[in-house]
This record gives C-alpha cells, structure tokens and sequence, in this order.
C-alpha cells in the first residue's frame, strides 16, 4: 500500500487480487445482499486509491481497510436504514430455498435460522461477530480495527454470541 | 470467582485463543458450575454453526469493475498530474538535486552581484552619474550642430536640407547656428533649401535677431516662391516691422504680378 501511496497505482490490483474476497465476505455478512456488498467493495477499493495519502503504513494495512469498509457501510445504513432490514431477510430466505436433499435440509435450516438471528442483531453485534467468526480475526486485530482493547472484545464477542443464541432460539419456538 | 469474570475467557475458549493457563482455569470452574457449563456447550456448538455457513463468492463482475474504475482513476491522475503535480514534482526534485555546495555558492554570487550594483549605481555615484550623462548629452548636442553646419556647405541640395532639418533636434540654437540659417536662406542656390530652411527659422521666431533677420531677407529674396512664403510667415508672426521691407519689394519692377497681389493684401492686412 505504501508503494501505492508513492504513485505506484499498479499495485492496487495486486492488493485487490489479495484481499477482495475478504473484503466482500465482509460486507456480505453484514448487508446480505450481494450486489450491494460488491459495490461496497468497489468503494472501498475506490477510497483506498482516493485517500491513499491518508494511509501512514504504521498500522496494518487491513486494519485501515476494514476502518474504510466500516465507513462505507454507515454511509449506507444513514441513508438507507429500512431498505437493509427488509432486502436482508430475503436474501436469508433466499440462501435457504431451494431443492435440498433431506439429510441435509436440517442443517440448512440450522444455516438459515442463523442468518436471520444474525440479521437482528444490533450492527454492532453483526459486526463484531463478522470480524471474529466469518472473518476470522484474532482477538487483538479486531481490537486494532475497533479501537478497543482486547478484553473489550472478547466480552462483546461473548455478548454477541449470547444474543444471538437467544434470538435463534426464540426464532426456533 | 464469579462467572461474569469468565466472559472472556469464553470467547477465548470457543475460538481456541486460550493460553494453557486460561484454559485451566476455565475448565476447573465449568468442572463445578452447571449453568456456564451448559452456555458454554451451546455457545460452542452456535459458534461451530456459523463456521458452516459459507459465504459467497463475489461473481466475476466485480473483479472487471475493479479494474475499469483503477484504468479510470490512473487516467485522472494523470491528467492532474500533466497539469500541475508534475511541476510540484519537478520543483521538489530541483530542491533535492541541488546540493548544499552549488546552493552556497549561489547565494555568495547573488550577493556579489547586489554588492557590486550597490557600488555602482548607489547613493554616492548617483551625483557624478547625473554630470556625466549631462556632460554627454552636451556633446551630443555640439556634435549635431557642428554636423549641421557641415551639412549646411555640402554641395547638395538634400544633404543641405537635411542639416536644415536637424536644427528642429537643436533645443537652443546659439547665434553661430542662426548666423548659418541665415546666411543660408538669403544665398542658397536652391529654392528648396531656402524654403525649408525659412521653416526651420519660423519655428525660432521667438529670437529678436531671427525676426530680424528674416524682415532683412525680405528685399534678399528673388524667387516669386519665397516672396509668398515669406509674406505667409510674416504675416502669420504680426511682424509689422515687415511693411517697409515689402513697400520696397513693391518697387522691384519685374516683381510678379501674383506676388505683387499678395504682398499688398500682406501689408494692408498687417496695418
């Protein structure tokens, strides 16, 4: 990122190529909806070549893609908060359906479920568990990205999953 | 201990972060507390769940979009650049370039040159600047006039009118300028230089000694061309003192009858 800072514009896709499906995995888990989630992506990307002078190279660089990502969705929920809520479910029903065989059909529902406790969970909470489970982050990178400390996280780590087990099983009644 | 302060030891445990020791530890209190046992299995197996469900993977649509928007910004760039970041560039590589010594030595000349400007054209010098260009001016203007007088004997007629002409460039023409123009106007062989040079001394009327002159040349001229024009500056000048000197033309018996017209209409138009 630093040489992309530099002028080397190049570089960009190598780090594209590296971290785009990271990136998207990202987003996805917390809109659901997966164009939505590639435009994302395109502007992360897009404020990464735009403000790369912002970019020190004392963090890491994923660090400071994850705080643009992060920027890039608050933007969108400010502006569209009720269009995600609602689109969100259906992209859930939508991984869920389709023709499965039996055996496995419990376990997609299990998967379902899931998507749609996680869809009720405060952003925040989506968030946290996005970075830890799907994203799968250590505890102190995830402190990095969130500007807290690691205890912090693993608590809200723990709080999240709590809330999540309650919705699920609420959902399951 | 109480469970709460267990919380993080439990995120720990489920995503296997756990030193040996925390581990210990969280195993010795779930060994004797159903409740956390219980959450912990259930957390667990939540956990395991969501590390079954697969996230998508972005179609190719999005990798070409990249691509076409990094083309894009590469070509803006560039054009700012073109524009007026590559002058920042040049002049920050310019600063880099030159090396403290050449600097050094930059300044220590553009010193010496002020320096030496100080002392030529300062305060002190400004004094005997201002003579000599006075002094030269002067010359300049000797050597018009001497160039003049030259010009006055040439042998032809336009090298003669041009000395004529030159006295216009004279501010103060002295009397040996005068005495020449003159001289000139009452014995030059040619018409065209007496008439230039009656011009030339038309525009020197204000000096006694050139009106003067000028009435005296009256009777001097026999050309019908210079009688007219000579008429025309007197009485364009008031000169009345002109009247005898035309009374006496008049007597002239082979004076033109034209002439003759004109020259009574002069005097009775200045009486």
């Amino acid at each position: 990122m630093l040489k992309v800072k530099a002028g080397d514009l190049d570089r960009m896709g190598l780090l594209f190529e590296r971290y785009n499906r990271q990136l998207y995995g990202f987003l996805f888990h917390m809109t659901y909806q997966r164009e939505l989630a590639e435009d994302m992506v395109q502007q992360v990307f897009y404020k990464m070549l735009k403000y790369r002078h912002t970019f020190t190279g004392t963090g890491e660089y994923i660090h400071w893609m994850y705080s643009i990502a992060r920027n890039v969705l608050k933007d969108h929920w400010r502006k569209n908060k009720q269009q995600v809520q609602h689109e969100g479910v259906e992209a859930a029903e939508t991984i869920a359906g389709g023709s499965v065989p039996d055996e496995q059909f419990e376990k997609k529902q299990a998967k379902a479920g899931l998507h749609k406790a996680m869809e009720k969970l405060s952003e925040s909470q989506r968030e946290i568990l996005a970075l830890s489970r799907f994203q799968e982050l250590k505890c102190q990178e995830i402190a990095d990205i969130l500007g807290m400390t690691e205890g912090t996280v693993k608590v809200r780590i723990h709080r999240a999953m709590q809330e999540l087990k309650s919705i699920y099983v609420k959902m399951e009644r | 201990m109480k469970c709460e302060l267990y919380e993080e030891l439990f995120t720990g445990w489920i995503n296997k972060e756990l030193s040996l020791e925390e581990k210990g530890a969280l195993e010795q209190h779930i060994a004797g507390c159903t409740n956390c046992r219980e959450e912990l299995l259930s957390l667990q197996q939540m956990w395991n769940t969501m590390g079954e469900v697969e996230t998508p993977e972005p179609s190719a649509n999005m990798g070409v979009k990249f691509y076409a928007m990094l083309d894009t910004y590469k070509e803006s760039v560039k054009e700012q650049r073109s524009l007026w970041a590559d002058v920042k560039y040049h002049i920050s590589r310019l600063w880099e370039w030159q090396p403290r010594w050449p600097m050094a030595y930059n300044f220590v000349m553009i010193l010496i040159v002020a320096g030496a400007g100080y002392l030529l054209f300062g305060k002190g010098k400004a004094d005997d600047q201002d003579k000599q260009l006075k002094a030269l001016s002067t010359q300049v203007h000797e050597l018009k006039q001497t160039m003049m007088l030259a010009l006055l004997e040439n042998p032809s007629a336009s090298e003669r009118i041009r000395g004529v002409s030159y006295t216009g460039e004279i501010k103060h023409a002295d009397k040996q300028v005068i005495d020449a123009l003159l001289a000139t106007l009452n014995n030059d062989p040619n018409v065209n230089v007496r008439l230039s040079t009656l011009d030339a001394l038309t525009h020197l009327a204000g000096r006694p000694e050139v009106r003067e002159g000028l009435i005296k040349s009256i009777v001097e001229q026999d050309s019908p061309l210079m009688q007219l024009a000579i008429a025309d500056v007197m009485l364009k000048l008031q000169e009345k003192r002109s009247v005898g000197s035309f009374k006496e033309l008049l007597k002239q018996k082979d004076l033109d009858n034209g002439v003759r017209d004109k020259i009574k209409q002069t005097i009775t138009q200045l009486i």
